[in-house]
């Protein structure tokens, strides 16, 4: 009885009789999952032409101001080579580049997660609370449009010089993006699932963990991606105003002084790769075993 | 069981500022492990009259109890299976069923016990970790049966469960429900729009009539169990339903029988 794939009916391929309910077995198992698509040599070549163009556009952009302006602008080539340099340790201002890369990426990580905390836990209150959120919003709403840059002063007034004025100065840009779309979110999620839950005797905190939560992710990861961009677009600002010493924002405008600019470059290639990396390796993956999974649509 | 004392319920339309009665002075009573079908026209207030014995809804007036016990809020003494699918789409078939189980605070065995039980009675143990996205509407009306069984309410409460059903899953599936109420006893409020299916279903029939009518009809079916879809008895019975649906402002015609479409929408004849 379970042999025919017979569509319009989903009926007939199981064993639905529930006093029959062994009879369909094992050969109706669900195989509705799609396999995983192998690389083709296609995507191979379209994922090197995707790196090859920025790469040609920068060095004949490079070429371009050597001819006419002539002034040193690095190229691709000159700016690996720099890159192996520093790779081998050689020091930039003062400094290995990892220990560049790390303190960067320690000042993003604190100042990120910090938003992820505040931004999530907020945004699903607001998001549930009507009055909350008229109440909140327009707070919200007037720290997204502060510019990163304009938080300097401000950082500074309130930690003085130093990490916690960059920490800082990552948070609050991230996190405005974060509560908006986590607050959409939960909004978003339909009344009937609240219902449903309320009805199998879900308490708030319920509500708020299994439901509320997972229901605004695809909303949520919107957000996550925003905040993550602002965030590590201010650190590389914060870090070249206010005076942290280290860090890759620190190299890039220290360079203005010891006219190393292929020293600069490799830094904002350094800064290029992690941002991709954390999209490609952290937000899609997430993205993908989550609402892709769930059959929901990725919200835009 | 569940008791409605001159319940009312109006709607506020924020748009248009207009207030809407929904259900205007409904008295209703259903008794324990009976089975009774609400039937009527769509937009008669059926799911409002559903919605607030569940307690997702507080009447504007009037009063509803459940086993002698005003409704408050709702709760897991009153199962409701809702038409549209409402499965969490982030957890799996058996992580579903086991959603209401962990907030009764069973500990982890007794409540996969449970779960593989009720999964398997609806038919889905191989089913069990797939998500509902990837299920057929039959399939997921199945789990959303199976979640409220496992919590074990003292009522049923379906809103047209099996509306957006194709003809034979709907038949199958309304074969189950009877086998599992009769088994379990359980009180069922069931709402329809197809006039066979409560024929088929209810120990008795209540038609409800948009506000202010209310309740114009509450008929017996004294058709002996099992009964049959197609014999003589059945359809005088759905005959003289169809009767009294006339008589109504707007009335529902009966789907039309197996083999044809199946009319989901029930047709409407409206003056004007």
């Amino acid at each position: 009885m379970s042999s025919s794939p017979r569509s319009g009916d989903d009926g007939a391929g199981l064993a639905l009789d529930v006093s029959a309910g062994a009879a369909g077995g094992r050969a109706a198992a669900p195989v509705l999952r799609l396999a995983h698509r192998r690389l083709s040599w296609q995507d191979v070549v379209t994922a090197g032409a995707s790196l090859a163009i920025p790469l040609a556009l920068w060095w004949g952009l490079a070429a371009i101001v050597m001819h006419l302006r002539h002034v040193a602008f690095p190229a691709p080539g000159e700016t690996a080579l720099r890159l192996i340099e520093l790779a081998r340790g050689r020091l930039l201002n003062d400094a290995t580049v990892y220990r560049h890369v790390a303190d960067s990426l320690q000042r993003w990580a604190l100042g990120f997660g910090l938003a992820v905390f505040v931004g999530v836990s907020s945004g699903l209150l607001l998001g549930w609370s009507r009055l909350l959120e008229r109440l909140s919003m327009p707070t919200v709403t007037v720290l997204q449009l502060v510019p990163g840059l304009a938080w300097i002063p401000i950082a500074i007034l309130l930690f003085g010089i130093g990490e916690s004025a960059t920490v800082f100065m990552i948070a609050v840009t991230a996190l405005a993006p974060i509560v908006i779309n986590t607050t959409a979110g939960v909004k978003g999620v339909d009344e009937l699932f609240i219902r449903a839950a309320r009805m199998m005797g879900a308490n708030d905190r319920t509500l708020f963990a299994r439901v509320l939560l997972p229901g605004s992710l695809p909303h949520l990861l919107s957000g996550l991606r925003v905040g993550f961009a602002n965030g590590w677009r201010v650190l590389v600002a914060g870090e070249m105003i206010v005076g942290t010493g280290t860090g890759l924002g620190y190299s890039i405008i220290q360079s203005r002084w010891t006219l190393d600019y292929a020293g600069a470059f490799v830094c904002i290639a350094i800064i290029c790769a992690i941002g991709l990396l954390v999209e490609r390796g952290f937000l899609l993956p997430l993205e993908r075993r989550t609402v892709e999974r769930w059959g929901l649509a990725r919200a835009g | 069981m569940i008791e409605l004392h001159q319940a009312s319920k109006t709607f506020a339309n924020e748009e248009t500022g207009h207030f809407v009665q929904a259900l205007q002075d409904v008295d209703l009573t259903v008794g324990e492990n009976e089975f009774v079908c609400l039937l009527g026209p769509s937009g008669c207030g059926k799911s409002t009259l559903l919605n607030l014995v569940a307690g997702f809804e507080r009447p504007t007036s009037g009063r509803i109890l459940f086993e002698g016990r005003p409704v408050r809020a709702a709760g897991p003494d009153r199962g409701v299976v809702f038409q549209d699918p409402t499965l969490f789409p982030w957890l799996t078939v058996a992580q579903n069923v086991d959603f209401g189980l962990r907030n009764l605070g069973l500990d982890a065995a007794e409540r996969r016990r449970i779960t593989d039980r009720f999964v398997s009675l609806v038919g889905l143990a191989d089913f069990a970790r797939s998500r509902p996205h990837q299920l057929s509407g039959g399939m997921k009306q199945r789990v959303q049966l199976a979640r409220v069984l496992a919590l074990d309410p003292r009522a049923l409460l379906m809103d047209e469960p099996f509306g957006a059903l194709d003809a034979q899953t709907r038949d199958r599936l309304q074969d189950e429900l009877l086998g599992i109420w009769e088994r379990d006893r359980k009180t069922v409020l069931f709402v329809t729009h197809n006039v066979e299916e409560a024929v088929y279903l209810a120990d008795r029939v209540v038609v409800l009539a948009p506000a202010p009518d209310g309740i114009t009809a509450d008929v017996p079916i004294s058709i002996p169990r099992p009964r049959n879809r197609y014999s003589e008895e059945t359809r005088e019975a759905t005959m003289a339903l169809i009767g009294v649906l006339a008589d109504l402002p707007c009335c529902v015609l009966p789907s039309r029988r197996a083999g044809e479409t199946p009319s989901r929408q029930p047709a409407i004849t409206k003056p004007g």
